[in-house]
């Protein structure tokens, strides 16, 4: 006996599939009667025995579901058009396309640099005092030459440190839009997938490295490397400037070891806490001693570098950080770290100790190969169980991404603004909270959260209409704003810049009454000068054409409408009384159930129907 | 497939929801209820980024203090003298008469054995008074499971842009949020029904429950708090930063369940490493100001007899100045036990500025978890022994 919601569950889905051969006019007749076939089995529950297999499923198991999530995890979901071509093939071959997609052809535009950086910048300064004392002791810093006379000699330095500092916050924050523009558009989408994952597992933050380019390298990097060997990749992060300057590498010298780095390396990179002593980190950082960057290149410094005996995980030798590196591989409890954290990522949390050292044998037997692990993964019955499918929660990006994909899109919006976005959800790009990275899962949500997450949906389909470019207009808090209007009026520095006490100062500003240069003048000229060379995000609000979807889906009334979005966009069922509660909404919205009449004006009701179901908690789940 | 009857008028479009079985998601009468009463309230701050406890309060007669820092030490005519040893940072005029009016218990020395100097660490041992560990719940929030095991709607608040270590609850769904003005769901007026019904949890898909609870949370806590917020108005000047303690005040005001606070003074503000004594003279100024309002505000109110506030930082700094003029990661602090309920003074031993450790930084004399368990006994009366996983003797900072 079939129960009320399953039924029309399914009636939704058949509908769908009915509709949607107008997708598959490509694919041969047997594909399009293998998914009919399958949509019969939608509704069912996976058998219980399936969680904890890492045994393939079986190819008459395969359907329209079961395709859509395995997109939904390797990638950031996808268009009816995409899932048809997945269920059409068996789940191997499907498995594979995602998983092998160098074979795949993914034209993808380089980051289009704005050219804001010159020599002089490299070295950066630590701080704004070490710029002007470096100034005020050598007549020059950054590049620039300070006053010989006349008042505020050290302004123009004091304007570079700023300038670089604005420079690589509105650089990065457009190389953020960069990667999400691929996210959204590649034909690689695993890729993308893996190299998100591995910036939350290598997390590096620009707002300490100060420099976008070495952010970017490092995202090439990541993605280069996403799906390859995992010894590949980690020494090549641990060679990584941005790394390297984000762990602070170059204050780990011979005679002064600093166990940041190799503490880092152990704890949350390879093995977690637990696994080792402090003893073993503190030898360890003595094998990394000497490691630096150099512009943007890695360099050992032999002079500061320990060629001695080092003992790190019971093994003695005068190893080198590579060297040591190995010896961590070696440990069956980083095989399980990785695998158990790749697993929850891309899988799920809450797996039974015997299910995670499998993992870790798993990773181990492939030679710490990605690919051919996630092969095994996204083949897996675990992968299908219902402990799997629909229960991870999405974090700001994927909600993000994945929606604009649903969406089909093919640019990022530019209104409402993408890092602000993901920032008010708890995951701005190329700036996680910590060296732990993203907290994932549960942790995404709270009230305040949930209502941010359905905000930005209403934010997207109704755009505000107030929208001010966070990359253009100087944020009021700075006091930039005044000072600019205030020098224009002909006030003298010291009146424009003197602060109302209404202003918060900002941290960078709070010790500057030295007479050789004015900060908050210097966060005028920084700006202006920041924002001529930067250039401008795009700024247009999603083209969205619903009304176009619903008629290509060739729905009829108001509820086959509801019915086709909810199906498009959520990855599980919605009971039968809300999905009619809907399409009452819809209808009441249209003044008819009939799509036909109101083909010409439906796209504000449809998109208001859009909000509430992606307001639904459960679109949170993946 | 059946048809619904066509719905022309938003009468009609009532009529088929409520036909359909929705009941408006808006609070009743019952549940806006005041239900606050005069129960017991916790509000913990966080300063984070590790508080330069030795500048904060200083020992003004010790001349280590003055050898270790003779750059940035504060001159003793110019401290807050609050008796013959210590004396308030210039800037905490508020600290200085919470103090003399026998409000602050001050408890010295503060930490924990193999002291990590990494803040992130830190903190989540504070989080979870676990230190070394890796347990899952926070101190707060397994406070709120213990002490209301009832589970009471908006019982843990925390104030933020994500939520905190300290109040994640195996039971507690904390309310989470920053700017009650955005706590707000947008949807237009027909949605509204939709957009606030409960919802339906059924299945065994435990991540879609949760989401449901959440979400639950936040209909009725979004919707509690801007009213608390919008009707909130107060005399009392909480400075330049609030820590968002007037939000707190707001809801106290209001009425609301809610019996457990946690602010912070947020991003690390108080990791002050370079030229370091302005910038933290202004960062104990805000915070002085703000929780000086804060308690003023509780007396306008009424409510000051049902108020307590725990302040922390998840370690100190050094005790010697480093080159920058600043000060690096240190070890032991001090913690603040503030409120009318609190009986004044010094609790536990001053550390020595002389007997420091290898790397130069203070021995603590006072397991953190004692001041937890002092407040958890003392102010919230329930046992902290297994909530703490340890005994940890209260001091009788209560009056």
């Amino acid at each position: 006996m079939v129960n009320l919601n399953s039924r029309l569950w399914s009636w939704g889905r058949s509908e769908w599939v009915l509709v949607s051969s107008r997708y598959m006019k490509t694919l041969s007749k047997l594909a399009f009667w293998a998914v009919v076939a399958a949509s019969g089995l939608l509704a069912q529950a996976a058998p219980l025995a399936w969680q904890d297999s890492l045994e393939p499923l079986p190819p008459s198991e395969w359907n329209r579901d079961r395709a859509a999530h395995l997109l939904e995890r390797a990638g950031f979901g996808g268009t009816p058009a995409e899932l048809a071509q997945l269920t059409a093939m068996s789940p191997k071959q499907a498995v594979h396309s995602l998983v092998d997609y160098h074979a795949t052809k993914n034209p993808q535009p380089p980051f289009e640099d704005s050219g804001a950086f010159d020599p002089g910048l490299d070295p950066f300064a630590p701080s704004r005092p070490a710029a002007t004392d470096l100034a005020k002791a050598s007549g020059e810093a950054l590049g620039v030459k300070s006053k010989p006379a006349g008042n505020r000699k050290l302004q123009q330095v004091a304007d570079r440190y700023l300038y670089w500092k604005r420079v690589t916050k509105l650089e990065t924050e457009r190389l953020a839009y960069w990667w999400a523009n691929r996210m959204l558009t590649t034909k690689h989408p695993l890729q993308e997938k893996m190299t998100l994952f591995w910036h939350g597992h290598f997390a590096t933050g620009d707002e300490k490295v100060q420099d976008y380019r070495k952010m970017l390298k490092q995202n090439e990097l990541l993605r280069e490397k996403a799906t390859g060997n995992f010894r590949d990749l980690l020494i090549a992060v641990s060679q990584d400037p941005a790394m390297l300057a984000y762990l602070d590498a170059g204050m780990n010298l011979k005679g002064a070891p600093n166990e940041n780095f190799a503490r880092e390396i152990m704890e949350l990179f390879t093995m977690g806490v637990g696994n080792y002593t402090e003893a073993d980190i503190r030898e360890a950082a003595r094998a990394f001693t000497g490691w630096n960057y150099k512009e943007m290149a890695f360099v050992v410094n032999p002079q500061q570098h320990d060629d001695g005996i080092k003992t790190v995980l019971g093994k003695s030798g005068t190893f080198d950080g590579v060297q040591v590196i190995d010896i961590i591989l070696a440990q069956a409890v980083t095989s399980e770290y990785i695998a158990d954290k790749i697993y929850r990522g891309f899988v799920r949390e809450g797996m039974s100790p015997a299910m995670r050292m499998k993992l870790g044998k798993l990773l181990r037997d492939k030679q710490y190969e990605i690919a051919p692990f996630l092969e095994t993964v996204f083949e897996s019955r675990d992968f299908y169980s219902d402990a799997s499918v629909g229960t991870h929660i999405k974090s700001p990006v994927e909600l993000t991404i994945s929606t604009y994909r649903k969406l089909g899109l093919t640019d990022v919006p530019g209104i409402p603004d993408f890092n602000a976005l993901t920032e008010s959800m708890g995951q701005k790009l190329f700036n996680p909270p910590n060296v732990a990275g993203w907290t994932s899962g549960r942790s995404w949500i709270t009230p305040g959260l949930l209502l941010v997450r359905g905000n930005f949906v209403y934010d997207t389909v109704f755009p505000p209409v107030d929208f001010i470019a966070p990359d253009r207009v100087a944020e009021d808090r700075f006091g930039i704003v005044s000072v600019a209007e205030k020098l224009a009026m002909g006030l003298d520095v010291t009146t424009a810049t003197k602060p109302d006490n209404k202003e918060i100062t900002s941290m960078s500003m709070q010790n500057d009454r030295n007479e050789d240069f004015n900060t908050r003048l210097a966060s005028y000229h920084a700006w202006r000068k920041a924002i001529e060379k930067v250039k401008a995000i795009p700024r247009m609000p999603a083209r969205i054409d619903l009304s176009q979807m619903v008629r290509d889906a060739g729905c009829v009334n108001a509820q086959q409408a509801v019915d086709h979005l909810l199906m498009r966009f959520l990855s599980v069922p919605v009971d039968a009384l809300t999905r009619r509660k809907i399409g009452a909404l819809f209808e009441y919205d249209l003044g008819t159930s009939d799509l036909k009449h109101a083909d010409s004006y439906m796209e504000d009701a449809l998109r208001n129907v859009l909000h509430v179901i992606l307001s639904l908690p459960a679109y949170q789940l993946g | 497939m059946d048809q619904p009857p066509t719905i022309a008028s938003r009468r009609d479009l009532l009529k088929a929801l409520g036909a359909l079985g929705v009941s408006s998601g808006l609070p009743t009468s019952s549940t806006l209820a005041a239900t606050g009463g005069d129960k017991r309230i916790l509000v913990v701050v966080e300063l984070s980024g590790a508080n330069d406890g030795l500048n904060t309060l200083v020992p003004y007669t010790d001349d280590a203090y003055y050898r270790l820092r003779p750059n940035i030490g504060l001159r003793a005519d110019k401290v807050r003298k609050i008796d013959d040893r210590h004396g308030f940072n210039p800037g905490m005029l508020g600290f200085e008469r919470l103090y003399k009016d026998g409000k602050m218990a001050i408890v010295h020395g503060c930490g924990y054995p193999q002291q990590s100097l990494s803040h992130f660490q830190s903190m989540s041992y504070w989080h979870t008074a676990v230190p070394n560990g890796g347990e899952r719940f926070g101190w707060l929030g397994r406070v709120a499971d213990a002490i209301d095991p009832q589970l009471t709607p908006n019982f843990l608040v925390n104030i933020d842009e994500r939520q905190s270590l300290a109040v994640q609850s195996e039971h507690h769904v904390p309310v989470v949020f920053d700017d009650p003005e955005r706590f707000a769901r947008k949807g237009l007026l027909q949605s509204r029904l939709l957009l606030d019904s409960p919802a339906v949890t059924d299945g065994a898909n435990v991540s879609r429950k949760y989401l449901d609870k959440v979400a639950a949370s936040a209909r009725e806590a979004s919707q509690l708090v801007r009213a608390a917020w919008d009707n909130y108005k107060t005399p009392v000047d909480y400075g330049l930063r609030s820590l968002d303690l007037n939000k707190v005040a707001a809801m106290i005001n209001a009425g609301l369940s809610s019996q457990l606070f946690y602010v912070s003074f947020r991003h690390n503000a108080f990791d002050t490493h370079v030229q370091q004594n302005e910038q933290h003279g202004r960062l104990l100024s805000y915070a002085s100001d703000a929780i000086t309002g804060f308690m003023k505000d509780m007396d306008r109110i009424g409510r000051a007899k049902d108020v307590t506030m725990l302040v922390f930082s998840e370690f100190g700094r050094r005790v010697a100045e480093n080159t920058s003029l600043g000060t690096d990661h240190g070890t032991a602090n001090h913690m603040y036990v503030i409120g009318k309920p609190v009986k004044g003074g010094h609790y536990g031993e001053p550390p020595s500025l002389t007997n420091l450790d290898a790397d130069g930084n203070l021995k603590f004399t006072t397991d953190f978890r004692r001041v937890y368990a002092s407040v958890i006994e003392g102010w919230l009366q329930h046992d902290s022994k297994v909530l703490l996983g340890g005994d940890f003797k209260s001091f009788s900072c209560f009056g």
